[in-house]
C-alpha cells in the first residue's frame, strides 16, 4: 500500500535508541526504588533528602547539556563543513537541558520548603541558577527568530558560547558569596565526599540514569529537527519549482 | 521571473509561510520576556544575593550589618537554648564565640533544631533580634538515619554543646 506508507512520516527510532529508551526506563525504576525504599533517611533532613536523587542529577545533566550545546556550537562555527547537524544537536541538547534545569528549580524549591522553611530566596545559588535557566530560554528563542538555517546556526552558536560561561559562576556561587544553599558535597575541591555509601551510590546512579534519558531525548529530538529542516527546504524547492513552471507557461 | 510575495493558498509550500512567521513572533515574544526576566534576576542578585547574610559577630560591626536596619543574621542555634511559650520561640544563636538572643513569633518548623546553622530575618530591638523569618541552613554532610548513626549524632550534639 504505497499511498498509505507515503503519508506516514518516518519514525525517529532505531534499534539503538529503542534499547537506550528501555535502559532509561529500567534505570528510572531502579532509581525510584533506591531513592524511595532502599536508602535511609538523613539524620537532620529526614525523608526530604530523597529529593536529592532527582534534584542533583538533573542539575548536573543540565550543566552537561549546556556544555554539549557549546561544544556542538563551537564545532559548527569553526568546523570546516559548518555542519548543520551539529547546530541541530546543540539546539536539541539545550531544549532537554532547559527541561532538566526546570526540574532542578522545582525540586529545589520543594526541598527548600522542607529543609530551609521557604520555597525561594534570592540567594547566590538560586539566583544564578534562575539566570542560567532564563538565559537558555533566551537561547531557544534566538533559534526561532527566522532567517536561513545557516543564519540560525551562526547566531545561536555565538549565544551558546557566551551562555556556557555562566555554569562555573553557578557552581562556585556558594563559595564566592555567602549562600543559604549548602556548599558542594561531592564535587569538592579537596575531593572529600561527605555522604553515606548507599546515598552516594544512588546519587551517582541517578546521574547515570538522567544522562541516559538525556541522550535518548536528544537523539530523538535531533532527528525531529532534521526532518523539520528538510521540510523547510523542500517547501522552498516546491515554491521555486511552482514559480518556474508558471513562468514557462506564461 | 516574478518573485513578489504571494497570498497563502492551500499548497504545502505556501501554507508553511504564515506558520513560520507566527513562530518568529512567538520567539521574539519569548526572547523579550527572557530579557525582562533576566533583568529582574540580575537586579535581585545585586540587591539581595551578594552578602546574603551577616554573621552574628558582624552585627553592628561590619559595613552593611548596622544594627538599626533590617538584617539577615547567620549563626548556630545554641544547645539547650530553644524555648517555646505562648506561640513564641526564643533561642540563642552564636558565631565566632559571639551570642545573640533571638525571638521569633511562631514555630520555625522544618528541620529547625539545636546545633544547626540558621539565617534569621528581622531587626535588633533592645539587644534582642526580633525575627519574622527563620531559614535553616543545613550542612553539606549527609548521614543515614539508623541506630548506630543516631548514637553518633547524639555524640555530635554533645560535642556541639561543649564547643558552644
Amino acid at each position: 500500500m504505497p499511498s498509505a506508507t507515503a503519508s506516514v512520516p518516518p519514525p525517529t527510532r532505531t534499534a539503538a535508541t529503542r534499547n537506550l529508551g528501555l535502559l532509561a526506563i529500567a534505570g528510572s525504576v531502579v532509581l525510584a526504588l533506591l531513592g524511595l525504599i532502599f536508602t535511609a533517611e538523613d539524620v537532620d533532613q529526614g525523608s526530604s533528602v530523597r529529593i536529592m536523587y532527582v534534584h542533583v542529577p538533573t542539575a548536573w545533566v543540565a550543566y552537561l547539556a549546556f556544555v554539549f550545546t557549546a561544544v556542538c556550537s563551537a564545532g559548527h562555527l569553526w568546523g570546516k563543513k559548518h555542519s548543520l547537524n551539529l547546530d541541530r544537536l546543540a539546539g536539541a541538547s539545550a531544549e532537554v537541558g532547559v527541561i532538566f534545569m526546570g526540574v532542578t528549580l522545582v525540586t529545589g524549591s520543594l526541598w527548600g520548603r522542607l529543609s530551609w522553611g521557604t520555597y525561594w530566596q534570592w540567594d547566590p545559588r538560586l539566583t544564578t541558577t534562575a539566570f542560567l535557566f532564563v538565559t537558555y530560554i533566551g537561547y531557544l528563542a534566538v533559534r526561532g527568530l527566522g532567517g536561513t538555517q545557516r543564519q540560525r546556526a551562526k547566531r545561536s552558536a555565538i549565544v551558546a558560547l557566551f551562555a556556557v560561561l555562566e555554569i562555573p559562576l553557578v557552581h562556585f556561587s556558594v563559595v564566592i558569596w555567602r549562600s543559604l544553599h549548602q556548599q558542594a558535597t561531592v564535587l569538592r575541591p579537596n575531593g572529600d565526599v561527605t555522604m553515606d555509601g548507599l546515598m552516594l551510590f544512588s546519587l551517582i546512579f541517578g546521574v547515570a540514569v538522567f544522562t541516559t534519558i538525556f541522550a535518548w531525548l536528544v537523539l530523538h529530538r535531533n532527528r525531529v529537527l532534521a526532518m523539520e529542516d528538510a521540510m523547510e527546504l523542500r517547501g522552498i524547492d516546491t515554491a521555486l519549482a511552482a514559480r518556474r513552471s508558471e513562468e514557462v507557461s506564461s | 521571473m516574478d518573485l513578489s510575495p504571494r497570498q497563502p493558498t492551500v499548497g504545502p509550500a505556501e501554507s508553511s509561510r504564515p506558520k513560520s512567521s507566527r513562530r518568529r513572533w512567538i520567539s521574539m515574544g519569548i526572547l523579550a520576556a527572557a530579557i525582562v526576566a533576566g533583568g529582574v534576576v540580575v537586579t535581585q542578585f545585586l540587591s539581595s544575593a551578594i552578602d546574603y547574610y551577616c554573621n552574628v559577630d558582624e552585627v553592628g560591626v561590619r559595613d552593611g550589618c548596622e544594627s538599626d536596619r533590617r538584617l539577615r543574621v547567620q549563626g548556630t542555634v545554641e544547645q539547650g537554648s530553644i524555648k517555646q511559650a505562648a506561640g513564641t520561640t526564643t533561642f540563642e544563636m552564636s558565631f565566632n564565640a559571639v551570642t545573640l538572643d533571638v525571638r521569633y513569633d511562631g514555630d520555625p518548623g522544618g528541620v529547625f533544631q539545636e546545633c544547626i546553622p540558621v539565617v534569621a530575618h528581622g531587626r535588633m530591638v533592645s539587644g534582642v533580634f526580633l525575627s519574622d523569618r527563620i531559614e535553616v541552613k543545613h550542612s553539606n554532610t549527609y548521614v543515614a538515619k539508623n541506630k548506630n548513626r543516631l548514637d553518633e549524632a547524639e555524640e555530635a550534639a554533645d560535642a556541639c554543646s561543649r564547643v558552644g
